[in-house]
């Protein structure tokens, strides 16, 4: 149960109302005669019982009411014997046992609820009732009553019976229809806030007291100053689509829309994370962290989506976690500022409120004409090096790279912006080495983290300077989930703590291959041809325009080859090449190394194998023992029995 | 005398909870005790939904509603808007078979979310409307 939620407060109550009930049941049995304290005693008399869903609702008759609570109105009523319907829960109906005619003594607290349709009043919360025997004859005749099971009649009630809290006084203070479009939040300077049209409130600073102040009247005027920490993209639920905007496609990861984040921290040290509008794909999310990052902001009329814990967010609490503590000293609420503030030792937060924007108002305000506050953390950049030295799990880090080869996970049914991505990246922290750590990093990018159209080309294109920020490191591996944002610029304000954002100076080196190279890495090996796959030779023609690898024949001239992407006959093929061989590497000894190589015959790289394969016409004897030179490459697969590397021959980007 | 009392009698009471919480941000004990009384043991464990903020209003573009709530163990169950129905096993139990509760904790979830303005809201398009519902036909098939 949420700590301080509804569902604890009620646990509680039932708690105490249960030791209460039972107290006084036990009470009323032991003294064997009725509480002495008359006042506010319900007196009745049952005149019809039937069942509601294990409810028992009595019509009941009310006989006289004590003195205390007779009001004016009663003192008329009573005359009439007013008649009641009064509710008793399953366990107070198994105690009492009534039948039509008994007389029940109900002792306070009970609580009276008047319907709409001025039917007789309703009684409940009944817990502490009592039949009043009148004669001893009717104890004896309780006593034979007690033997034979009385039928009560029970009422079903129809599913088709819905509740409906509207009525027409509140459609006054109903919320407006959420068919609206959001707007975008406006780059305002500071002259056009003045023309704000929402009447605001005066500045609040705790996002608790907004929190807190939900619901209550006004509560769409408070104004709460933040300072924005984080800006990042989540990948929204699929019914983002209604929100168009205008008519641009939407930023999307795959059939899931991406929504504009905040990670907001008030001057108590609370953080928020506030869900903005969706992305369209020519919106640059660099923008928005280099202009908003670091700023303050003011946020109105937010609604609570979730208040979210350590336990069940755990991405979300590894970003927090790398902005604790905090660099200034925190406000203490209840405090005046000149007052000694608590910074040192304080836990790092449990739980943060998730907010989103109601649609159809601007509601964050972010003053980008003003300095960077200073409760902002920028990302501590470090260098790969330090990074692998980080002995923790699921710590938030950020580092700049070069990024070297790029793969794809190789699931067909996923559609290609939903794969994972394994990027191989390296920087001079690294390469600068000799030898004890390797020469080059995996990061693996899942489908959560949210990469725009720019980074995607750009993470194909050439080799590439990528900032890489909050990104998580465990377990020995760096991956990019919800919340780490990839950039290609540098960014403007960083802890470059160790960190060398230099450029890569001669060529990249990746690690030679031996005995600790694992599956799924890149590495670059040398040696000596010992055997050919001879079955896993075989060529076929490309496109030379478009690289498309499926040509066909043409239809008018059966000698040419057509490519559809192109939509024209090819004349000139790039013939490509694919073949297993076996190399002896004198790095790894002990195993069998397969490479699978494969060529355009336009790169020869390995020359006389490629030219004895095009004329078909090879003999095996001549290429054994031919030397290899440093070949860079993927590894598929790495086996100890049989003791097999199984390689494919890459381009570094 | 025909007729039901106790939908009444929960209508007021949910009604009285919007009401309390429109003036107020806070409900009061008095709210949480009815409550109890009424629904029983459904009632902590419904507004442990509403807690967890994990009932969702669903919406086509045609007006037609339901709610969607994410039970404790993490699945996803449907509430009709148009009657009381929902697709946890509880519900067939205890409110259709054996006519023991007005409601199961979800659909009281739902109604206490949409008292106290904790709903969260969710656009789709009919056709994806259309396939929540279908998907709950299938399992039950």
């Amino acid at each position: 149960l949420c700590r301080g939620g509804l569902a604890e407060r009620l646990c509680r109550l039932q708690n105490r109302e249960r030791s209460a009930i039972s107290f006084w049941r036990h009470q009323c049995i032991s003294d064997d005669k009725t509480p002495s304290d008359k006042s506010g005693v319900l007196i009745v008399k049952i005149l019809e019982i039937f069942e509601e869903c294990t409810i028992q609702v009595a019509i009941c008759q009310q006989l006289e009411q004590s003195p205390v609570t007779l009001s004016p109105e009663d003192a008329v009523i009573n005359a009439q014997k007013p008649i009641l319907k009064v509710l008793f829960a399953r366990e107070t109906a198994a105690h009492l046992k009534s039948r039509p005619q008994d007389v029940i003594h109900i002792y306070p607290p009970w609580q009276k609820l008047l319907l709409r349709n001025a039917d007789a009043p309703v009684i409940m919360n009944t817990y502490f009732s009592q039949k009043v025997l009148l004669s001893e004859h009717s104890e004896a005749r309780e006593k034979t009553y007690g033997l034979t099971k009385m039928l009560i009649r029970k009422n079903i009630i129809s599913l088709a019976q819905t509740f409906r809290l509207d009525d027409l006084d509140d459609k006054l203070h109903q919320e407006p229809s959420d068919n609206q479009v959001p707007c975008a939040p406006q780059i305002h300077n500071n002259s056009d806030s003045k023309q704000h049209p929402l009447a605001l409130s005066a500045v609040n600073d705790s996002l608790l007291d907004m929190v807190e102040s939900q619901g209550a009247v006004g509560w769409r005027e408070v104004q709460v100053q933040v300072v924005i920490q984080r800006v990042y993209c989540l990948p929204a639920r699929e019914g983002c689509r209604s929100h168009t905007q205008g008519n641009k496609p939407l930023l999307s990861n795959g059939g899931m829309f991406c929504r504009l984040c905040l990670l907001v921290q008030d001057a108590y040290g609370m953080f928020s994370e506030v869900q903005l509008q969706p992305l369209s794909s020519t919106d640059d999310i660099e923008q928005y962290c280099r202009r908003w990052e670091g700023k303050s902001c003011c946020l109105a009329g937010m609604k609570i989506l979730q208040r979210t814990t350590r336990g069940r967010a755990l991405g979300l609490f590894s970003l927090i976690d790398s902005l604790w503590p905090p660099v200034v000293p925190l406000k203490v609420p209840g405090q005046s500022q000149d007052s000694e503030m608590m910074t040192t030792n304080l836990p790092p937060p449990s739980f943060c409120y998730i907010l989103t924007v109601q649609s159809g108002e601007i509601h964050v305000e972010v003053d980008e004409e003003e300095q960077i506050s200073n409760l902002y953390q920028p990302p501590a950049v470090h260098g790969l090096k330090e990074i692998l030295r980080i002995d923790a799990c699921n710590e938030r880090c950020s580092f700049w790279a070069q990024v070297l080869y790029r793969r794809l996970q190789t699931k067909h049914n996923v559609p290609i912006d939903q794969r994972d991505i394994l990027l191989f990246v390296t920087d001079s922290t690294l390469q600068n080495v000799v030898h004890g750590i390797p020469k080059v990093v995996a990061v693996s990018v899942t489908a959560s983290c949210v990469l725009s159209m720019e980074i995607r080309e750009a993470l194909g294109a050439g080799s590439q300077l990528v900032f890489f920020k909050d990104a998580l490191w465990g377990n020995g591996r760096i991956i990019c989930v919800e919340r780490t944002v990839l950039l290609l610029q540098k960014p403007l304000l960083c802890l470059a703590a160790g960190a060398d954002l230099s450029k890569l100076t001669g060529p990249v080196r990746l690690d030679e291959l031996d005995s600790t190279t694992q599956a799924n890495s890149i590495c670059a090996l040398r040696g000596t041809v010992v055997g050919v796959n001879e079955s896993t030779a075989f060529s076929w023609p490309t496109c030379d325009r478009c690289g498309n690898g499926k040509l066909e024949l043409c239809p008018q001239d059966r000698e040419l080859l057509y490519c559809n992407q192109c939509s024209e006959a090819v004349t000139t093929p790039v013939l490509k090449m694919q073949l297993e061989v076996f190399l002896s590497c004198p790095s790894r000894s002990q195993s069998t190394v397969k490479v699978k190589v494969w060529h355009e015959i336009n790169l020869a790289l390995f020359v006389l194998l490629t030219m004895l394969l095009f004329l078909q016409t090879y003999e095996v004897q001549s290429v054994l023992g031919k030397e290899v030179g440093l070949l860079n490459c993927y590894v598929h697969s790495v086996t100890s029995h049989p003791n097999c590397v199984a390689l494919e021959e890459i381009v570094l980007l | 005398m025909d007729g039901s009392t106790l939908p009444a009698v929960a209508e007021e009471l949910l009604r009285e909870i919007k009401k309390a919480f429109q003036e107020s941000s806070h409900g009061t004990d008095t709210f949480s005790s009815r409550l109890k009384f009424i629904f029983g043991p459904s009632a902590v464990p419904a507004l442990d939904l509403v807690d967890q903020r994990s009932v969702t209003r669903v919406v086509a573009p045609s007006g037609r509603t339901l709610y969607q709530v994410l039970g404790s163990s993490g699945k996803l169950y449907t509430c009709y808007s148009s009657c009381h129905f929902c697709t946890c096993p509880a519900f067939g139990f205890s409110v259709l078979q054996k006519s023991e509760s007005l409601l199961c904790k979800h659909i009281l979830a739902v109604y206490l979310s949409q008292a106290m303005g904790a709903c969260q809201e969710l656009s789709v398009s009919e056709e994806q409307l259309t396939n929540i519902l279908l998907t709950e036909e299938e399992d039950e098939g």
